[in-house]
């Protein structure tokens, strides 16, 4: 018999002009793990919601269709008593800490599901080694870093023992290491586990079953093996090392009002490789560089990119707060921060105001804002404008020395520099984009 | 100390301030309090501490203005329609100072319960007001995370080259804490809270202290009463 069964389950939000969920079907087996991939907006959240019966009873909205969970009925089951068949680890740790310290807030569950006051620090005690976070005891919630943060979550939903887990992005606030733990753990549990991620590699490798959603309905139910197949054919950016492609551009168009600047432009852009893009004023390399990196929307054509982080062309934008690794850690917390700055040769350099480094520790600075988000693609426009030789060939050095981790793209007008750094020279030129620099 | 005799005792010494006649009582309940709340951690404590003395400061300088009490004047300023003479007298002066006095070390009892008090064990120990106390305590959270999500807000404008007035700031503000608190009600929802038949893991007993910071609370109360 099947652990859960959605039956034709269609679901829209309050006033949402489309439903989240669109006439989807699926069983779910005890023990299986299952990742659901798709965009953002596609209803993998909205899923996972209705598993958990928050979805309709939280928030409303018009449900059609039915969710059974353990021979439960969503409809007729509210999802506080849903806990300990279902128990869910959302996206931000910090949004779902109840009590102040770690094995008080694992205790908050036990003791709603009403288990038995002299069990209660046993069970504590047992999801915080099913985690490896024993030594989190005694530690303040507020006190704990992301990935410390989130194994905490996972504990507090281990401890109530449930049939069916629920994570919703989980690792989304983590950095790589903390993340490839978080599913180390979960590969390890025998309960059955759905898991939603933008980020697939790990959940790839790490599940039996793969539903793809799109548009709020499910286009892919397949096992792991066949699953990869059909991402290779129909969505080879969700492979972590199928084609490796990061951005694709294809067909892309763009005006500024009436003013056309990019027609018909299609370009790749792969992982490990440097591409500078270089090309006469007002050709539109600027433009090119915004829709990869999705500052702008293409009027035409289609984009499909990784994740990506664009550094502008003044890095003293980048200076907002009163410390180096604060600066850094505007996009992640303080501790990928300073490996973030220890990368760039900026270590001993974290406590200092930002304004007080030089002009070179700058640009070092501002990559290292961009870089600690961990982007599968990296745009740089014109990083060497108003730079000396120096300076220039230290950061050609450090983007080679970051470029196997992602793609990089690089809007130059210095053609030596984009031959020193770059494993390709595009020119954009009348929209147009042509292997070799423009002359 | 256990979290129910440390309130009793920290709400205590605010009546005894609220109750109490003469500022130098007020000052001393507030330099206790603020000796007490120097305990916490610096990177916590700064946002209840300088909130409490901003407030108070501010008091004691718009009294005088707003006063009309006493016949020794020290400053003789405009006559202001509905507000009247802009006069300061040493008497408003002193009612200014024991009102900011009294406002302090309410604050700063309020400061000690936020950063001091172990909130999970209250809420444990809360029984039948469970709800309302477990309530309290997300509330007081808010204090740290509205500043820490003010100063986000404050860099991301920045970052952006925009320059807000701070009133701009409370609109989107105010979105970002009920969208927490959306998010906490969802996440303690599928944990169960509400659901009947609720237990309570053990906690620890009461020590003699714990009795003997109970029993002080009304005598506290009472000393602030009749001879502060």
């Amino acid at each position: 018999m099947a652990l859960a069964v959605v039956d034709r389950l269609r679901f829209s939000y309050p006033r949402a002009d489309r439903p989240a969920v669109d006439g989807m079907s699926l069983e779910l087996r005890e023990g299986e793990h299952v990742a659901v991939l798709g965009a953002s907006g596609s209803g993998k959240s909205t899923l996972l919601r209705a598993l958990a019966g928050l979805v309709p009873h939280f928030h409303g909205g018009v449900f059609e269709g039915r969710v059974v969970v353990g021979g439960l009925d969503t409809r007729r089951t509210r999802p506080a008593e849903l806990a300990g068949t279902v128990a869910s680890v959302f996206q931000d740790p910090e949004d779902q800490v109840v009590m102040t310290r770690v094995e008080n807030e694992i205790a908050f569950g036990l003791e709603n599901v009403g288990t038995p006051p002299q069990d209660i620090e046993a069970r504590v005690g047992e999801a915080l080694a099913a985690v490896d976070a024993e030594h989190l005891v005694g530690r303040l919630v507020a006190e704990l870093s992301g990935g410390e943060l989130q194994r905490v979550a996972l504990a507090a939903a281990l401890a109530l023992r449930p049939r069916l887990l629920l994570l919703d992005e989980p690792t989304s606030q983590l950095d790589p290491d903390a993340a490839e733990a978080f599913f180390d753990l979960v590969e390890r549990l025998e309960c059955a586990v759905v898991v939603s991620e933008q980020r697939p590699a790990r959940p790839l490798a790490h599940c039996d079953r793969v539903l793809f959603m799109d548009g709020g309905r499910l286009v892919l139910d397949a096992a792991r093996d066949e699953a990869v197949e059909w991402l290779r054919a129909n969505r080879p950016l969700y492979l972590a090392h199928g084609p490796d492609v990061v951005c694709r551009l294809s067909g892309v168009g763009f005006a500024y009002g009436d003013r056309r600047v990019l027609d018909d432009v299609s370009l790749e852009l792969r992982r490990g490789e440097v591409v500078a893009l270089t090309g006469p004023n007002g050709s539109g390399k600027t433009t090119v560089a915004k829709i990869a990196a999705g500052l702008l929307d293409p009027s035409a054509g289609v984009v499909e990119r990784a994740r990506a982080a664009y550094l502008s062309q003044d890095p003293g934008r980048y200076v907002v707060a009163e410390r180096a690794d604060e600066e850094v850690a505007l996009a992640a917390d303080l501790e990928r921060a300073r490996a973030a700055l220890g990368r760039l040769g900026l270590e001993q350099h974290g406590g200092r105001h930002p304004r007080d480094l030089s002009s070179g520790e700058r640009e070092r600075l501002a990559l290292a804002a961009v870089l600690v988000t961990e982007p599968e693609l990296l745009v740089l426009d014109e990083p060497t404008r108003g730079v000396d030789p120096e300076r220039k060939a230290e950061l050609a050095r450090l983007l080679r020395s970051e470029a196997p981790r992602r793609a990089t793209l690089v809007v130059t007008h210095d053609l030596p520099w984009a031959a020193e750094v770059a494993d390709r020279v595009l020119s954009l030129d009348a929209s147009a984009v042509r292997e070799g620099a423009h002359a | 100390m256990s979290p129910g005799p440390a309130v009793a005792l920290l709400a205590a010494l605010a009546a005894a301030a609220l109750l109490a006649d003469h500022a130098l009582s007020v000052a001393a309940l507030a330099t206790l309090l603020l000796i007490v709340a120097l305990r916490a951690p610096v990177a916590r404590r700064w946002p209840y501490l300088f909130g409490t003395l901003m407030t108070a400061a501010s008091v004691f300088v718009l009294t005088p203005f707003v006063a009309s009490i006493g016949s020794h004047p020290l400053w003789t300023g405009p006559v202001v329609p509905v507000l009247g003479a802009l006069d300061v007298t040493r008497e408003e002066l002193a009612e200014g100072l024991f009102q900011a006095l009294r406002l302090a070390a309410v604050g700063l009892a309020f400061a000690c319960y936020a950063l001091l008090v172990d909130h999970d064990r209250l809420v444990g120990a809360a029984g039948w007001a469970r709800r309302s106390t477990l309530a309290v305590a997300l509330a007081t959270r808010l204090v740290p995370t509205l500043e820490r999500d003010a100063a986000g807000l404050r860099e991301a404008l920045r970052g952006r080259g925009v320059d807000l007035a701070p009133a701009r700031l409370l609109s989107p503000l105010l979105a970002g804490s009920l969208e927490r608190g959306l998010n906490l009600a969802e996440a303690m929802e599928a944990r169960g809270y509400g659901r009947p038949g609720r237990t309570r893991a053990p906690t620890a007993a009461w020590t003699a202290r714990d009795r003997g910071a109970l029993a002080l609370a009304p005598v506290v109360v009472v000393v602030g009463a009749l001879w502060l």
